[in-house]
């Protein structure tokens, strides 16, 4: 499995704890980069600006990424644009929240 | 943006604020005859109302506020410090005050003044962290007219205090009336106003939703405030009539904004906590609206009133803290012992750290020991208000219980 493959599926793993919804199914993360040293960049964003539990979640994703076999250095780009919209959601979680 | 209130600031005012509804509870169920005769100005009545107004409900809003508005307006507390000095003032304040009026009113000025220190300490405190927010937003707004009719609560309920001890100072009923409505829908109702712009939508997970009526809900229930309390100094029933209908107007408007966020809402299920503080604010709709017929009608039976003013703080007020406290403790409580542990270990969901089955047996409970009380004092049957009045204060003190297990999850 690729390294871009071991880390989404990693992320599968991070749960957001008011949701109770992993920020893969969510459609949190935008987009996973890995570069010739194996260091990993996470684009990603989160539900609501201004959110209480921003930092929790970005630490998770450092935390998890950062224990895969063979990762360098792992940074998380926040990003607000494109802002999230729940068609960014997996039918899962759709389901999970009774939305659809 | 994390939070960086450290979290025993929050708990410590959340903690007393627990201890003191129950013992409100428990001091006007030993007086339920009073509360029978429809008699809530005694000095035991007064104790009672003071302790769950001051101690448990002015505490919570300081904690949550603590917590909430470096978060919600992404600038941090202006000095932690501050807020535990702030914090043993008041609470020493608040409890000395509460006990004074009901031993020894005609000295619980001294114990008024602490408090008011304490509460003012408060006031600097929050107006020195909303001064650094970079961009208002009609949140601000909503919070800067709780905090300063907050300010004039104080001032007034100084000089009843006053009063009661030196006497001399004149129309004591009118300072008395714009007291309780500064205090009650002043500085209550506007906060949790400005506070549900925020939580609704982050609860219920709701997206692309407009807050149009907002600034309309703003100024229109602040003009009913400052018409309704006119009238209490000048005498024109025009102005009461005015300021009912405004407030009721005002109500109405936000009242829309969040049927808007909630019928765009993307989580379905609610949580039941939640709910129940959804539920408080049809209350407050219907409180406001039933305020308005009663004035309408002419109805003067100071009984009435008095039951209304004791909707108006359990069905609104007190419901509402109560919901969102299900939700503020776990979320205090998760960031302390989880945030860094997520990703690494399992770590619970909010939702896992609450007993919600149990939470749903007490809103029940909560909701008719209310509704009891208020049919039986309205037809003044004095076993039903003994046997709801100490409905109330057993659920509450599971209420009180519950939320504090939450730390030892
Ligand atoms: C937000 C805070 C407060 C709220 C919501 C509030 C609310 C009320 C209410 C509803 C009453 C009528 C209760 C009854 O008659 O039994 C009352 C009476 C009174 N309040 Fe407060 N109060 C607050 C803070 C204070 C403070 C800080 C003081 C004094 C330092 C104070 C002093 C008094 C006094 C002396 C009375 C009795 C007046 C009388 O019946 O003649 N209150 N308050």
């Amino acid at each position: 499995m690729s390294l871009e493959r071991k880390v989404g599926a990693a992320l599968f793993e991070v749960i957001d704890p008011e949701l109770g919804i992993n920020i893969m199914d969510l459609g949190l993360v935008y987009g996973i980069g890995v570069d010739y040293e194996d260091n990993v960049e996470i684009k990603m964003t989160l539900t609501t600006p201004g959110c209480p539990m921003h930092d929790s979640i970005m630490n998770g994703v450092k935390y998890r990424v950062g224990q895969l076999e063979g990762v360098g250095n792992v940074h998380v780009d926040l990003v607000w644009d494109p802002a999230w919209n729940p068609g960014k959601m997996s039918d899962k979680a759709k389901e999970m929240l009774g939305f659809g | 943006m994390k939070s960086d209130t450290n979290i025993k600031l929050p708990l410590a005012f959340i903690i007393y604020a627990l201890i003191a509804l129950v013992v409100a509870q428990v001091i006007l169920f030993f007086n339920s005859d009073l509360l029978l005769a429809g008699q809530f100005r005694l000095p035991d009545i007064w104790m009672g109302a003071h302790f769950l107004l001051l101690g448990f409900a002015v505490m919570i809003a300081m904690g949550a506020m603590y917590q909430l508005v470096p978060v919600a307006f992404l600038t941090p507390i202006w000095s932690q410090k501050f807020g535990f000095l702030q914090f043993i003032l008041t609470a020493a304040g608040v409890t000395l005050f509460a006990v004074m009026l009901g031993f020894q009113p005609a000295k619980a000025i001294y114990g008024g003044i602490l408090a008011i220190i304490g509460i003012i300490l408060f006031i600097i405190q929050m107006v020195n962290t909303i001064r650094k927010q970079q961009t208002k937003n009609m949140m601000t707004y909503f919070v800067l007219g709780a905090i300063t009719s907050f300010f004039l609560t104080i001032i007034a309920g100084f000089l009843l205090a006053w009063n009661i001890s030196y006497g001399g100072i004149v129309s004591h009923s009118s300072i008395l009336y714009s007291h309780m409505v500064l205090g009650v829908a002043g500085w209550f109702t506007l906060l949790i106003f400005g506070f549900s712009y925020k939580l609704v939508p982050m609860f219920s997970l709701s997206h692309g939703f407009s807050m149009k009526w907002a600034k309309s809900a703003f100024l229109t229930y602040v003009i009913g405030l400052v018409f309704l309390i006119g009238s209490f100094w000048f005498g024109f029933v025009y102005l009461e009539t005015l300021g009912w209908i405004l407030l009721f107007l005002g109500f109405g408007f936000f009242v829309l904004d969040i049927k808007e966020i909630l019928a765009k809402r993307i989580k379905k299920k609610l949580d039941k906590p939640f709910t129940f503080s959804l539920l408080a604010i049809a209350n407050g709709l219907a409180i406001h609206f039933f305020a308005l017929v009663i004035h309408l009608i002419g109805a003067e039976n100071p009984i009435i009133w008095s039951w209304l003013i004791f909707l108006y703080v359990m069905g609104w007020i007190i419901f509402s803290i109560m919901g969102y406290l299900y939700k503020i403790v776990p979320f205090l409580w998760w960031t302390h012992k989880y945030s860094e542990k997520i990703g690494k270990e399992k770590v619970p969901t909010l939702k896992e750290m609450i007993d919600e089955k149990l939470s749903v047996v007490l809103f029940v409970f909560l909701i008719i020991s209310v509704i009891g009380l208020v049919i039986g004092g309205l037809i003044q049957v004095g076993l039903m208000v003994f046997i709801f009045q100490g409905l109330l204060a057993l659920t509450s003190l599971v209420y009180a219980a519950s939320i504090i297990r939450v730390l030892f999850v």
